[in-house]
């Protein structure tokens, strides 16, 4: 394998963890979600970063990806505590909560709501019992509930 | 006395002390002194006055080996060298005057300041100046017989008014604040008649001015106190502006502002210019506007036609403050300065300004407006009902007395003008005091329609009172009878000459019907207040008794003097003697000047006293007539003579027409001047933050506050960016 499709392979992931943290950040209202998406898409560039370090062989790719390190720590911690803070005020991790930030005059943004349930009970297929009916550790049950 | 002090440092100790005073008093009265802020002030102001005793005993003496001297006008000068290097010069150097001159410390120089004026004069007759000369303000104190004779006066007359308030502005709230005033005028008073420089001299008339502003207004919650602090003020701008220009004209025509010679330059009064035999002194047109301008600020400061209206609205200061400025500051300071400038005034007498065949001379022009002054005022005081009001028009009427002296620009005019001065400080603060006293007794009602017959019930202010206006009224043998007829006899000197004799003998007979006018409403307001049944206003309550020690005891001292110290300086004529010999009036002794000039001081004419002493007679008589009786002649007299009467009793409208010229004009200004900082001004500065505000506007439905979209567009422009940096063929 040359150099150039080495790198371009590295690129082509650098590339799409960048595209996925972009569309996750846009897409996604929790506020951790979005800052997990923020940190992907730094790791995709550092990924591209290094990937162009060591197609030109020299160190320059890799420093920018420590000191990219280096400030997504920081940005970590600020972030997080910016997001307790604002969960601890509202209660809630819902961005869009705080969309009451935005000019007096404009109208707020509501969510759509969701289609309906149906009416009627569903009716699923079942298949037909086969052997002992499973006993369940209670405890389990609990926690699956909360899941 | 004090000669284990150096004669500098009791020049610097005249007004340091009152300075001294101000700043302890102003530090510490709130907190600390309370009801003893007087003390500071007083013992001050004393001392100061014992300093400036002495000093002048100095001077005396300067003067009198001067005068014993071979040279006639031979005197000592110390220049600014110590005292005794100073006697040992006057032995070897002949000079015009006493003086004794010292620097404290240089306060501003601009080297090459100005091109060299055709008048400027080298110090001494070796060195030539160079072509550009320096502005040089070196902070220099001086002393010399006026000097000294106004230093005494003043700080004599401010210690008694400084006792005597401790008694009057007894348990005011301001209190300390008062005697920090108090002390910060006198300083500023010893300060204008101390320095050496033209343009310290206008500082300090500025700080003079301001301490009237703050003692006129003391009470200022009193919106009439505040207006009259905010009249004397503007009053005064409009005179120091004119003094101002003349200052300007005499840097830029003798090209230095000291009086003494300094750096080589002659000072304006310096012993270099004062010797020319040359012509030393601008005179014609350039000389007349110089001396107007400065007559124009001395006008301003002494009260005098056309800027006479402000001081008669300062009876809204407290009593000791009229007493003050009337008598020992403040008003003085325009008569001062006019004996100070002589020889400006003399060398615009010896070359008139010709106009169209008429000459005009600005000695002549300040011994009008002296006399019409006088005229007004005296007519104005006729009829005024508030005591301090008549006492205020009559200090107006002597200031144009002492105005009128000057201006027959004669050594014995200008000396009996300052005579005039000092006796009328001694008299005037009398009176001031006695007005207060009674002021006082009376719960602050001043209006004499509301009390009568207070001579049993005041003794002591009832006798002061009339010492000080038989003093006023210009009686034998107390104060104001000399100084009176000094200036009399100097005026009608001059009646004889060809051209302006007529001017001269029109003014003679103006100050003889003034003199009368004069001793008629003194009088008047004597028997108003003491004599008829006896009357007090319910204000009084149980005030309504002989004032306390601390007053009465400034009144009696004050009435001695005033009854014999115009007796004492007649003797052998001591005042006239030392005045002399100040700088610059020894100038108009001097040799090449006209003879007719320098006429004796005190020359007493009996025909003049005489006549002076008639028509002084006259006007108590006739006020004894009218005011000792059932006054049913008063009524009649206001209703035969009723167009006058109110023309005096409305202070002939003088206020009433500066509203109308000055006031209205100023405030339409004023307004248009609103308007268009509103609308112009305010508008462009609107329109500048009115322009971003609006352009911001179109962007703001740009923040949702959907963190997303912010997002989003971040992504998009990024796109953006990325295709246009990567577009084939860009």
């Amino acid at each position: 394998m040359n150099e150039t499709t080495l790198l371009l392979n590295y690129l082509v992931v650098g590339a799409l963890l960048f595209a996925i943290g972009l569309v996750g950040f846009v897409t996604r209202r929790n506020m951790i979600i979005m800052f997990l998406a923020a940190e992907m898409m730094l790791q995709g560039v550092s990924l591209s970063l290094v990937a162009w370090g060591r197609y030109h062989g020299d160190w320059g790719g890799q420093m920018l990806v420590i000191f990219i390190i280096t400030v997504a720590a920081c940005e970590a911690a600020v972030a997080l505590a910016m997001i307790l803070m604002m969960f601890q005020a509202s209660g809630k991790l819902d961005i869009t909560f705080w969309q009451q930030e935005r000019e007096s005059n404009l109208p707020a943004f509501v969510d759509q709501e969701l289609p309906a349930e149906p009416e009627e009970p569903q009716h699923w297929p079942t298949l037909t019992p086969a052997g002992r009916e499973p006993r369940f550790d209670q405890e389990e049950v609990i926690h699956r509930t909360h899941v | 006395m004090f000669d284990f002090l150096d004669v500098t440092t009791r020049m610097t100790l005249v007004p340091a002390l009152p300075l001294a005073a101000a700043l302890v008093t102003a530090l510490l009265g709130r907190s600390y002194l309370r009801e003893h802020s007087h003390w500071p002030t007083v013992v001050g102001l004393a001392l100061s006055f014992v300093v400036s005793l002495s000093l002048l005993f100095n001077i005396r003496d300067l003067a009198g080996q001067a005068h014993a001297g071979h040279e006639p006008h031979a005197a000592a000068t110390a220049h600014p060298a110590s005292f005794r290097q100073a006697e040992a010069a006057s032995e070897t150097k002949p000079a015009v005057g006493v003086e004794i001159v010292h620097q404290l410390w240089n306060w501003a120089t601009i080297e090459g300041a100005i091109d060299r004026p055709e008048r400027a004069l080298p110090a001494t007759d070796a060195a030539a100046l160079p072509a550009a000369l320096p502005f040089k303000i070196d902070i220099s104190l001086r002393s010399d017989p006026l000097t000294a004779i106004m230093l005494s006066m003043v700080t004599f007359i401010a210690t008694l008014i400084a006792i005597y308030a401790a008694g009057y502005m007894h348990g005011d709230p301001g209190y300390w604040r008062f005697f920090s005033y108090i002390a910060l005028f006198v300083f500023s008073m010893t300060m204008l008649v101390s320095v050496s420089n033209f343009l310290l001299l206008y500082v300090f008339w500025e700080a003079v001015g301001v301490c009237s502003y703050l003692l006129i207004g003391f009470w200022f919650e009193k919106p009439e106190a505040a207006a009259a602090g905010k009249k004397a003020f503007l009053v005064n701008r409009v005179g120091d502006f004119g003094f101002a220009l003349g200052l300007f004209l005499i840097w830029s025509t003798y090209g230095t502002l000291n009086y003494h010679d300094a750096d080589g330059i002659a000072g304006i009064f310096g012993q270099a210019r004062l010797m020319n035999t040359a012509d030393p002194y601008v005179g014609g047109g350039l000389g007349l506007a110089i001396c107007l301008l400065l007559m124009l600020g001395a006008c301003g400061k002494s009260a005098q036609f056309p800027l006479h209206v402000w001081l008669p609205d300062a009876m809204e200061g407290p009593t000791p403050v009229s007493a003050l400025i009337h008598a020992a500051t403040m008003v003085t300071a325009g008569v001062y300065m006019v004996a100070r400038c002589t020889p400006l005034f003399l060398a615009s007498q010896m070359e008139p300004f010709v106009y169209g065949g008429t000459s005009i001379s600005a000695p002549t022009v300040v011994a009008v407006i002296g006399g019409f002054t006088a005229l007004l005022a005296g007519l104005i005081g006729l009829t005024q009902t508030d005591l301090k009001r008549v006492l205020a028009y009559s200090t107006v009427s002597q200031l144009g007395y002492m105005f009128l002296g000057a201006g027959a620009a004669t050594l014995a005019g200008v000396t009996s003008g300052m005579f005039h001065l000092f006796t009328h400080a001694f008299f005037k603060a009398l009176l001031f005091l006695g007005a207060g006293s009674v002021m006082h007794a009376m719960g602050h009602v001043i209006d004499m329609r509301y009390f009568s017959g207070l001579r049993k019930l005041m003794p002591v202010t009832h006798g002061t009172f009339l010492i000080g206006s038989l003093a006023l009224a210009g009686i034998v043998p107390f104060a104001g009878f000399y100084s009176k007829d000094a200036i009399l006899s100097a005026v009608h000197a001059r009646s004889g000459e060809e051209g302006v004799g007529l001017v001269y003998g029109v003014l003679y007979v103006t100050a003889i019907v003034t003199a009368g006018l004069t001793a008629f409403y003194t009088f008047r307001a004597f028997f108003m207040t003491f004599y008829g049944e006896e009357r007090i206003p319910h204000e009084a309550g149980h005030h309504a008794h002989e004032s306390p020690w601390p007053m009465t005891l400034p009144l009696v001292v004050l009435a001695v003097c005033a009854a014999v110290v115009g007796k004492w300086c007649e003797v052998d004529h001591w005042f006239g003697h030392l005045l002399e010999q100040t700088p610059s009036l020894a100038y108009i002794s001097q040799k090449h000047l006209p003879i007719d000039l320098r006429g004796p001081f005190g020359q007493f004419d009996i025909e003049i006293a005489a006549l002076s002493s008639l028509v002084a007679l006259a006007g108590i008589a006739v006020a004894a007539f009218l005011y000792l009786g059932d006054r049913r002649e008063v009524d009649l007299l206001s209703k035969w003579l009723r167009p006058f009467y109110n023309a005096s009793l409305h202070k002939f409208w003088w206020d009433e027409i500066y509203t109308v010229l000055v006031v209205w004009p100023t405030k339409a200004l004023a307004a248009v001047s609103y308007l268009v900082d509103r609308v112009i001004i305010d508008g462009l500065v609107d329109l500048c933050g009115w322009i971003p505000q609006k352009l911001g506007g179109t962007l703001r439905s740009l923040q949702t506050g959907l963190v997303q979209f912010y997002a989003l567009a971040m992504a998009m422009a990024l796109a953006v960016l990325l295709l246009t940096l990567i577009w084939p063929g860009t």
